[in-house]
């Protein structure tokens, strides 16, 4: 029997190294589109809680307030207290029974479930604020305030994004790839946040300054509101 | 007539896919300049409240808006955990390193010696709003009603679920600072801190804790929520103390 040279026996070892590398591109492809899919329910929340949450400064992204003011016939100080309260509803014309009632000074207080009204004298302000669901959902979700579980769900998820990343970047070969847009692109992505830290002087920047007697200010950081 | 910019696309179809792409990239640069173009001219046509204040001084020769802010009209709300807002429910607790603790419910805080007076406020994101008339109380007053003993050299602020903002005693007790219920005559909004909340002016504004539950005068400082999570521990708006 004629004996085979061994480098071309088809071990499983071989099979597997070849098969891995003519396939590999396509299962990073394939597992790329399904960690998509898995992603982008989570995508949505982080992304559009992280652009309200970026523009906090121009609206609450939790709920909806208001408050409107009007004046009404003034309510007799010499009046007791559940009278000028009673006295208060009826003025105001307002449907409902109050959750709360109190009178304190001059001031006469109806609390509703969503709204409020504050009588002095004859003034009367109404404050009301109702949920934005979404949103406070999406928010509570992504400030991670009810902890627990979801530690280890934002971490799955971060996880999942650092792949979709990665594999991204070799998805395609040769000048749609890394070779010529690819890389050129990469490098752009990378070169907005290095590109921000050197030009605003990162995060010892306001430090700095400071330490600097008399220096200019330059500050119009937005930092996470207190 | 062709546009002589334009290539023959009929001609050569093959070209019509990179032209119909330049186009919509072109197309869509442009919106976004002119966006940006209109977002800056509007920023920049209702900034004259900043310039009327850059121009003015206070009383003590400082500058009337400290560096980095700019002058909004009316409070943003900036978040935070609220307490019910319900004057019903209110009660202040005034202890620490004081002769006579107490405990003020809304009705008695009213009938304290009550104080009105403008003030401007500075928040540490960079906006201003300025002269607001705010009522109450003085935090002098309640001091003195406790009776601070010796040694007393910051306070405390406290509020709902835990929230604290430290400040130097001897800065808090001078006469713009209150515990405050009514900004230009009306009642505080929930998300601005009903029913009560604190006022030190001269100090970035999370110093003025929202839904105010206690006063504590100490004598070892004790940094506050903020204080521990990265910002300034005195907070003063001309030095720019923002951050740790």
């Amino acid at each position: 029997m004629e004996k085979v040279p061994s480098e071309t026996v088809a071990s499983p070892g071989n099979v597997v190294l070849t098969t891995i590398k003519k396939r590999w591109r396509a299962w990073l492809r394939a597992l790329h589109r399904d960690v998509g899919y898995l992603a982008v329910g989570l995508t949505i929340i982080y992304a559009v809680s992280g652009l309200a949450i970026n523009h906090i400064e121009d609206w609450d992204p939790n709920f909806k307030t208001y408050e409107k003011s009007y004046t009404i016939e003034p309510i007799d100080p010499a009046l007791e207290d559940d009278a000028a309260v009673a006295l208060a509803l009826e003025r105001l014309k307002v449907q409902g029974t109050p959750r709360s009632t109190y009178r304190a000074g001059d001031e006469v207080h109806l609390d509703f479930d969503s709204k409020r009204f504050v009588v002095i004298g004859d003034q009367v302000t109404e404050q009301g604020r109702s949920s934005r669901f979404f949103f406070r959902v999406a928010n509570w979700l992504h400030y991670n305030r009810g902890k627990k579980a979801w530690t280890y769900v934002a971490d799955v998820y971060a996880v999942l994004l650092l792949y979709l990343a990665c594999s991204g970047l070799f998805m395609l070969k040769g000048k749609l790839g890394l070779r010529w847009r690819g890389a050129l692109l990469v490098g752009l992505g990378a070169a907005v946040p290095i590109g921000y830290v050197v030009w605003s002087g990162g995060p010892d920047a306001a430090n700095k300054q400071r330490a600097a007697p008399d220096a200019p200010s330059t500050s119009d950081e937005r930092p996470d509101p207190p | 007539m062709r546009d002589p910019d334009q290539p023959d696309l009929d001609a050569h179809p093959e070209l019509r896919r990179g032209w119909d792409r330049r186009q919509l990239l072109r197309s869509a640069a442009a919106g976004t300049a002119l966006l940006a173009l209109g977002g800056a001219l509007y920023r920049i046509a209702a900034d004259d409240l900043t310039r009327k204040a850059r121009a003015e001084k206070r009383t003590d020769g400082r500058a009337r808006l400290p560096p980095g802010q700019r002058v909004i009209e009316k409070l943003k709300d900036m978040g935070g955990d609220p307490g019910d807002g319900q004057a019903k429910s209110f009660r202040l607790r005034v202890h620490g390193h004081v002769k006579t603790p107490y405990e003020l419910d809304y009705a008695q805080l009213l009938k304290l010696p009550q104080v009105e007076q403008t003030a401007d406020v500075h928040c540490v994101t960079g906006w201003t709003v300025i002269g607001a008339l705010f009522k109450g109380v003085q935090l002098a007053t309640l001091a003195e009603k406790a009776g601070v003993k010796d040694g007393v050299r910051h306070v405390v602020l406290e509020a709902a679920h835990g929230y604290t903002a430290n400040a130097p005693y001897a800065e808090a007790i001078t006469p713009q600072n209150l515990v405050t219920y009514r900004m230009n005559g009306k009642p505080f909004a929930l998300q601005h801190g009903a029913p009560v909340r604190g006022l030190i002016p001269d100090l970035y504004f999370w110093k003025s804790a929202k839904w105010l539950t206690g006063i504590k005068f100490v004598k070892d400082d004790e940094p506050g929520y903020w204080e521990v999570r990265g910002y300034h521990n005195h907070a003063d708006p001309w030095k720019e103390e923002r951050y740790a």
